[in-house]
């Protein structure tokens, strides 16, 4: 019997299977700094078939793996000790995008934002935009079930996968649907969007493409202080108007922006901006626009602006979407919260998060989906340093009991991985936990695919038995 | 397992600008090496990860797989442009090479190419030797000859101008109002492109420069630098430094993309030396590409010129030195000339200083996504503004029997310029 680099070697070719721990390196993280795990192979195939063949290799040789996009997750969620990495960076064909019938047919590889440059010509986009839309894959967006500024009125992935092809761990490759109003069955491509690796490997998706807006208004609202900000935000969804996106930056991650070569002309003196998009039908748009302007005026905001064209658009937006990236100009280790509180509580919320990051001595910088209440605090901080990583980690902790107390959840849209699995008890009674896992038992049995996830192991009867869940 | 030298692992050493790295992975998308070879350890995200290792002495610095990925590097720095965080790419990637350079012998062709261009009498023979060998035509005929061999006769066959561009004169019209300029001459913009340095000076006096000679300037230094010969860098910068001080030059125009971006980087380069360091930082701030002069002063429109064009951004004029508009200008300023989009044209070509010829096979992949966005175009003229690029796509095109050629930005000005001289002396 040939050993497993091997056999996956006459699988993708020698050159798309690293086994040496140099090289393997660059694997052990994703884009949350903070969680090494070391795999013992990566292979890269490069075809459905080879994919295949690679899950049913591993299959045969009882061996656990990890799923992997483009890295760009933050959770932790592409990563595990002694695993097969299986990356997929190199399946990034588009099959087809059909325009007639608003869809398109993706290999899991392909990068968020080229999807939406293939529709382009049709006078369609791929609504779902994770801030990281330039790096990520749709494969991971659908692991995820990732979110983004403009889910706020579009919805999140599973609200645009409409089916994917997938091999289970166990080598059945099976295609999910999801059950249209004259069918019938389970719905099991909502369970498999946002399963996070756990249920197996994405071969094929099909994403609903949506038509661009006839006309988009993209504002840049002002804030002397974080609480008007926030007050304006939640003011603006109460008077009932939907915007397409409600962001809120506060000082400190301007200042990060702003020192960036994505400066967005962000005003350096404020305390917060709300950036504000309504689009839809011409007929009624300025409408809300300036109700928009009216909310925030009243709210305290300073000034008020509009994106004149669309490279303003561009601008404004690219400084938001790369913010998280621009923390790395702070400190050098980066922590990041994900967590969904009521957005009617999230001024009085945002205010206990800053006497949280005082009292623990650390530099909280929110940039966050304020129309749907999903709060990211990011908390840039050395890691070389063990009392401040320390104190980052107790000021994490708290401000997660925070938001659960406070009626919220632990994740809006980077999922649970490693970072979060300490929550989901927290979050969820014992029944909750082990129906998770029988579910995941119905895709993957021998919990092979990317052990040590989602439920906390020890929630699980038998985890502790299956290989490479000892993570 | 991880290769962990004893030596190695005792020390740590600095790697200033790594820190910022938060492995967000924005740069993946634009990084030439990973799109081709698809392997983070070929991505910016994964060598700064390789990079640290070294530094902290997690890896060991003869670990044959590390060099591997950080010697395919092109050094494009599209990274650079993608990246939130500022990570300086460049600078980590020169400093990581200056270290391993010091531990293992560059190999032998690196280390001709390397010594040639270091002395100014040897180079002066070996472009000499070229211009005479290009004139045979044996390079145009055998330009499709397989292998690095044949690639490097193309390189060269493309160099070639017509007579008619070759021996172009004009009387330039300028007032020299805009102050003194000295250009660089550069290695191979002098040996091999002639009629672009002679272009370059033409149309700066058109559009109001004075130019003066800095005499005894050399190499800039790129090409050592990038290989991880800083020391020979830093003295082929001094010798710089001081020829251009001595021709009193405001300016110092410079029309190869890697050069400018040497040069201005002489600051970085010399921030260590207390003798040096101010005179760099005085002669750095006077650096430009002489698109950048030409776009300051208008430029002046020329006759018209009525061609199809794509224009090819060099990394080194768009991500090492962020000038991207001003190569437009130019081309705007000439009547006739219509310019046409070239699809991912801030990509790199794979030619990376002597990328292309220590590390053929990638290069080449590379280069054939930008040769079909070229084709695709229908433009039968590519304009950039450097010779390394101007000699991969010229390469490529005349091994792929594409029709189209490849022009400095200025010569293209320069054509049209020497039209409205020629309409003019009609009137």
């Amino acid at each position: 019997m040939t050993d497993l680099p091997t056999e996956l070697s006459d699988i993708v070719g020698a050159r798309h299977v690293l086994q040496r721990a140099t090289e393997l390196l660059v694997y052990e993280n994703d884009a949350l700094p903070g969680y090494h795990k070391r795999p013992r192979l990566a292979v890269f195939p490069g075809t459905r078939d080879e994919v295949i063949a690679v899950v049913r290799a591993l299959h045969r040789a009882r061996v656990a793996f990890v799923p992997r996009g483009a890295g760009t997750g933050l959770s932790g969620g592409a990563l595990a000790d002694d695993v097969v990495l299986i990356g997929l960076q190199r399946m990034r064909r588009i099959i087809s995008v059909d325009p007639a019938g608003r869809s398109a047919v993706v290999e899991p590889g392909v990068v968020n934002s080229s999807l939406t440059k293939a529709a382009t010509p049709f006078g369609l986009h791929y609504a779902p935009d994770p801030s990281s839309q330039s790096a990520c894959t749709i494969g991971g967006n659908v692991a995820e079930n990732a979110g983004g500024p403009h889910c706020l009125k579009y919805g999140v992935t599973l609200n645009h996968v409409l089916a994917a092809s997938v091999v289970l761990p166990g080598g059945d490759v099976v295609r999910l649907e999801r059950p249209g109003e004259n069918d019938t069955g389970y719905d099991l491509l909502g369970a498999y969007v946002g399963s996070e690796g756990c249920f197996g490997v994405t071969l094929d998706v099909t994403v609903r493409l949506t038509p661009n807006p006839e006309g988009i208004r993209t504002m840049l609202a002002d804030f002397t202080s974080v609480d008007d900000a926030a007050r304006a935000a939640s003011a603006i969804v109460a008077a009932g108007i939907l915007p397409a996106a409600l962001e809120l930056m506060d000082h400190g991650t301007i200042e990060a922006v702003e020192s960036s070569i994505y400066a967005a002309g962000y005003p350096r003196d404020a305390a917060a901006v709300l950036l504000i998009e309504v689009d839809g039908a011409l007929a009624g748009l300025d409408d809300d626009v300036s109700a928009v302007q009216r909310i925030c005026r009243e709210c305290g905001a300073r000034e008020i602006r509009t994106a004149s064209d669309a490279g303003e658009r561009a601008r404004l937006w690219q400084g938001r979407k790369k913010a998280f990236g621009a923390m790395g100009r702070v400190a050098p280790h980066l922590a990041v919260q994900d967590a969904v509180v009521p957005r009617t509580k999230l001024a009085p919320i945002l205010a206990r998060i800053a006497e949280i990051g005082a009292r623990q001595r650390i530099h909280v910088c929110n940039v966050f989906h304020a129309g749907d209440g999903n709060l990211h605090p990011n908390v840039p901080y050395n890691g070389d340093d063990p009392d401040e990583a320390a104190r980052v980690h107790a000021a994490m902790r708290e401000i997660m009991e925070l938001c659960i107390a406070e009626g919220g959840t632990i994740t809006g849209e980077h999922g649970v991985g490693l970072d979060k699995i300490g929550y989901m008890e927290r979050l969820f009674p014992g029944e909750s936990l082990d129906a998770m896992c029988r579910l995941r038992d119905a895709f993957d049995p021998e919990r092979r695919a990317n052990p040590g996830k989602v439920v906390p192991s020890h929630r699980c009867r038998e985890w502790l038995a299956a290989p490479g869940a000892h993570t | 397992m991880t290769a962990r030298s004893p030596a190695a692992q005792a020390a740590t050493l600095p790697l200033p600008g790594s820190e910022n790295c938060v492995h967000c992975g924005f740069c993946l998308q634009a990084c030439p090496t990973y799109l081709t070879l698809e392997d983070e350890n070929d991505s910016p995200r994964g060598r700064i990860v390789l990079m640290k290792a070294l530094a902290d002495g997690a890896l060991s610095p003869d670990d044959a797989d590390v060099q591997l990925h950080l010697d395919r590097c092109l050094g494009c720095r599209a990274c650079e442009s993608a990246c939130p965080s500022g990570v300086p790419y460049g600078q980590l990637l020169e400093l990581t090479r200056e270290r391993g350079a010091a531990r293992r012998a560059l190999p032998l062709i690196v280390r001709l190419i390397l010594f040639v261009f270091s002395s100014a009498p040897l180079l002066a023979i070996a472009m000499w030797k070229a211009r005479v060998f290009r004139a045979t035509r044996i390079p145009a005929l055998l330009a499709r000859l397989p292998g690095r061999a044949g690639f490097a006769l193309a390189m060269l066959a493309s160099t070639r101008r017509s007579k008619e561009e070759s021996s172009r004169t004009y009387e330039p019209r300028g007032d020299g109002s805009r102050g003194k300029v000295a250009t660089l001459d550069g290695c191979v913009m002098e040996g091999l492109f002639a009629p672009a340095n002679r272009a370059t000076e033409r149309t700066l006096a058109v559009n109001g420069y004075a130019l003066v000679r800095a005499a005894g300037q050399r190499c800039c230094g790129a090409l050592h630098l990038h290989a991880g010969d800083a020391s020979t860098a830093r003295e082929l910068a001094k010798k710089n430094i001081a020829a251009f001080e001595r021709s009193a030059a405001e300016f110092v125009a410079v029309n190869s993309a890697g050069c400018g971006a040497m040069m201005k980087e002489y600051t970085h380069l010399l921030a260590g030396d207390a003798a040096w360091s101010d005179r760099a930082r005085a002669f750095s701030v006077k650096v430009r590409d002489v698109s950048e002069l030409l776009a300051a002063a208008g430029p002046a429109a020329g006759g018209a010129l009525p061609v199809k064009v794509v224009y090819d951004a060099p990394c080194h004029l768009l991500h090492g030195q962020r000038v991207s508009s001003p190569p437009l200008a130019v081309l705007a300023a000439i009547p006739g000339l219509e310019r046409v989009p070239l699809t991912d044209s801030e990509q790199c070509c794979g030619s990376a200083g002597i990328y292309n010829l220590v590390e053929p096979e990638i290069s080449n992949l590379v280069l054939a996504p930008k040769l079909a966005n070229i084709a695709a175009s229908g433009a039968p003229v590519v304009a950039t503004g450097n010779p390394g690029c101007l000699m991969q796509i010229g390469a490529g095109l005349l091994r792929s029997g594409g029709v189209a050629q490849c022009r400095h930005p200025v010569e293209l000005l320069d054509a049209s310029y020497a039209r409205r001289s020629a309409a003019n002396s009609h009137i």
